[in-house]
């Protein structure tokens, strides 16, 4: 059962300067089903649009993002949530903290440097919980943190006086607590060492467990998808370009683009030739016109630099985006339609 | 220092006589920070030792976490820092000699992290090959020199004259900036960091530079990383740095395919494997102690090594030779490499 669906989402940056008007297109027309109690893994390089993405499906819509189309829909236990339809920051406020939830990146950005981190708790449970200190907000927060292998001490401490990987783990409980529905996670394991950043995987997975919510993780390091998601979409260029289970996606990658991703990937152990792709990714304020990565591809065909390729579903659950999947499909199709006859 | 320190000491250095194009020989930085009573120090980089030898190119990563000194080991053999003690030879010749002299300036090259910060924003990215070559008095080849060394890495003049950095790509900006070193045509690079902020797509790219230089120019590298993978797929010999100090070196296939140093073995299984079949299962502890590790006594490992012994607390570990490799622990003091690991 899906939690949240994306329908043909188009959110995109639009500024003007002396009356000329320019279009980030950050997301243009981005489809998705995330079922409840998953991992759903989104992949991408920088400037890919797949913050964007998070910002919009989290409602965080601020000029100059503007969402143009599509349909963002959660289906929580008791109620439904369009969460483009909503209007008020107080109907916002709510939803967000409780019902869904961010991992920021940077998590010296997030937590207020002249504050104590028992500040911090104080204000979310606070606002949502309207618990205000005393003996019930120590009972609920030490219960949290201690079950996060955190000590109660570093409640006093400033954030400068911790480690980036213990602020992390601190921004991570902070996120948690409410024990959200749908937690996004924005390159939780980003600027952190290797170590500690199988920690804070470690940390996530035993969330996922206790609480039960489902997760979206947003990295561009395919290796910690390989290692938490269950199902994964590479995005390029504003649109998603293949989605499938992770074990599929790694074994068996459709998108030339996700097939270079892979390959390209040094691993342990393996000395072989590794190549990158030629070119690097387009600029979202003038992106190639058809499918957006024929310019870099190795199998483009005439086709590609003038129509965009849908995604369609060649396999269970695997979808791609590229015209040399066509083929299989259009087979399948007239198989059935010769049946008919 | 006891007279252990010192015998181990002699042990590392390289038993051949040829000639080194650069020796270190247990080089220390100490920072102090603060003033009076408030005073303290942070041993940055703790008696490292190694070489690279005239006549036989290679690459030499120095890999480990961020506060492991290896930055600041770049620092000190760039001459951006002096050393509070040891010994830093170029070509036989003592640093505190040549810093700032142009034959050493123009004979050891840098390469930094982040390119956007490399150049300077309001400055065309051309001006900077200019500069080098007035710099180094070979303006009248103008032009043919630049055009050759941007060829190197896949660019061409006619790509970044007259662009300003921010109208560039990162990985096309951090290749400017490798064939901007290579105009001196130096024999040793010094990259710290090169690839981390360049897209995951455009990686293998840069990466591939390193090699193709060491093969076709026989320029020797120091490659200064936190990532693994790139290190094994690119190196020649590897150092693995903990808290300041060196707790193992040698080639790359050895050092990594069977880690020994009980923290090299963690680092390996820390780095996460694209492969969805092969995820971690063992849980790790988490440390909150990362700050406390400079100032341990004895082994800087000992507070977190699951193989910790009544020694390793007390008394700082030599360096014992096996298996074709140098590694800072006790475990394999006999020398045979049949210890409990």
């Amino acid at each position: 059962m899906s939690i949240l669906s994306v329908e043909n989402l188009k959110a995109h940056y639009v500024t003007e300067k002396r009356r000329k008007i320019t279009r980030v297109l950050a997301v243009d027309g981005v489809t998705f089903h995330i079922n409840k109690n998953e991992i759903y893994g989104i992949a991408g390089e920088s400037g890919c649009g797949k913050s964007t993405l998070l910002k919009a499906i989290s409602g965080l819509i601020k000029p100059p993002l503007q969402v143009l189309e599509g349909e963002v829909k959660y289906h929580f236990d008791d109620r439904e949530l369009d969460i483009l339809a909503l209007r008020g920051e107080k109907e916002r406020r709510e939803i967000r903290g409780a019902r869904i939830s961010h991992i920021p990146q940077g998590s010296m950005s997030v937590l207020n440097p002249v504050r104590r981190i028992r500040k911090s708790f104080e204000d979310i449970v606070g606002t949502h919980l309207g618990i205000r200190g005393g003996s019930e907000f120590e009972e609920l927060v030490k219960s949290h943190i201690e079950a996060l292998g955190l000590d109660w001490n570093v409640m006093h401490s400033f954030p400068h006086q911790l480690s980036g990987g213990m602020r992390q783990r601190i921004t991570i409980a902070l996120a948690t607590i409410l024990k959200p529905d749908v937690i996004f996670a924005d390159e939780p394991t980003t600027a952190l060492d290797v170590v500690v950043q199988r920690g804070v995987v470690q940390l996530i997975k035993k969330i996922k467990q206790e609480q039960q919510n489902t997760l979206v993780i947003v990295t561009h390091d395919l290796a910690i998808h390989a290692n938490l998601c269950d199902r994964l979409a590479i995005m390029y260029a504003g649109r998603i370009v293949e989605e499938a289970n992770v074990q599929d996606m790694f074994q068996t990658p459709k998108h030339p683009y996700t097939e270079m991703l892979l390959n390209s990937l040094p691993t342990l152990g393996d000395r072989s030739v590794r190549e990158s792709a030629p070119g690097a990714p387009p600029s979202l304020v003038n992106p190639p016109s058809g499918c957006r990565f024929h310019p870099r591809c190795p199998k483009v065909m005439e086709k590609c630099r003038l129509e965009v390729p849908e995604l369609i579903e060649v396999e269970s659950g695997h979808q791609v985006a590229c015209f040399l999947q066509e083929g299989r499909v259009y087979e399948q199709t007239r198989e059935l339609g010769a049946n008919y006859h | 220092m006891s007279k252990l320190e010192s015998s181990a000491r002699t042990t590392i250095e390289t038993k051949s006589n040829a000639q080194k194009l650069l020796q270190v020989k247990n080089l220390t930085k100490v920072f102090t920070k603060g003033q009076g009573l408030v005073r303290s120090t942070i041993l940055a980089v703790n008696d490292v030792s190694f070489s690279l030898e005239l006549d036989r190119p290679e690459i030499f990563t120095v890999a480990g976490e961020s506060g492991s000194g290896k930055s600041t080991v770049a620092k000190l053999i760039l001459g951006f820092e002096v050393p509070t003690s040891g010994i830093i030879q170029y070509k036989g010749e003592e640093l505190s000699t040549l810093r700032g002299k142009k034959e050493f300036m123009k004979d050891v090259q840098p390469v930094f992290q982040n390119p956007f910060e490399t150049f300077n924003p309001l400055k065309k990215v051309e001006s900077y090959f200019h500069e080098t070559q007035k710099n180094f008095g070979m303006s009248k080849k103008n032009g043919d020199v630049a055009e050759r060394c941007l060829e190197l890495v896949g660019l061409s003049f006619r790509e970044i004259s007259g662009k300003y950095p921010n109208e560039m790509s990162g990985g096309q900006l951090q290749r400017a900036s490798i064939a901007r070193a290579l105009i001196t045509n130096p024999s040793l690079l010094i990259v710290d960091e090169p690839v981390s902020m360049i897209d995951a797509s455009l990686r293998m790219s840069v990466i591939n530079l390193f090699k193709k230089f060491k093969e076709e120019q026989g320029v020797s590298i120091i490659y200064i990383t936190h990532d693994l993978a790139t290190a094994y797929y690119v190196s020649d010999r590897i150092s693995i740095m903990l808290r300041g100090q060196i707790v193992e070196i040698g080639s790359v296939k050895k050092v990594l395919d069977q880690p020994l140093h009980p923290y090299t073995q963690l680092l390996k299984s820390s780095v996460p494997l694209p492969d969805p079949a092969n995820r971690w299962t063992k849980e790790i502890a988490l440390s909150d102690m990362e700050a406390k590790e400079y100032g341990q006594k004895g082994c800087k490992f000992s507070g977190r090594c699951p193989h910790v012994m009544e020694i390793c607390r007390v008394r700082e570990p030599d360096y014992f030779e096996v298996d074709e490799r140098y590694v800072k622990c006790y475990l394999y003091e006999s020398g045979s490499g049949q210890s409990a690991v």
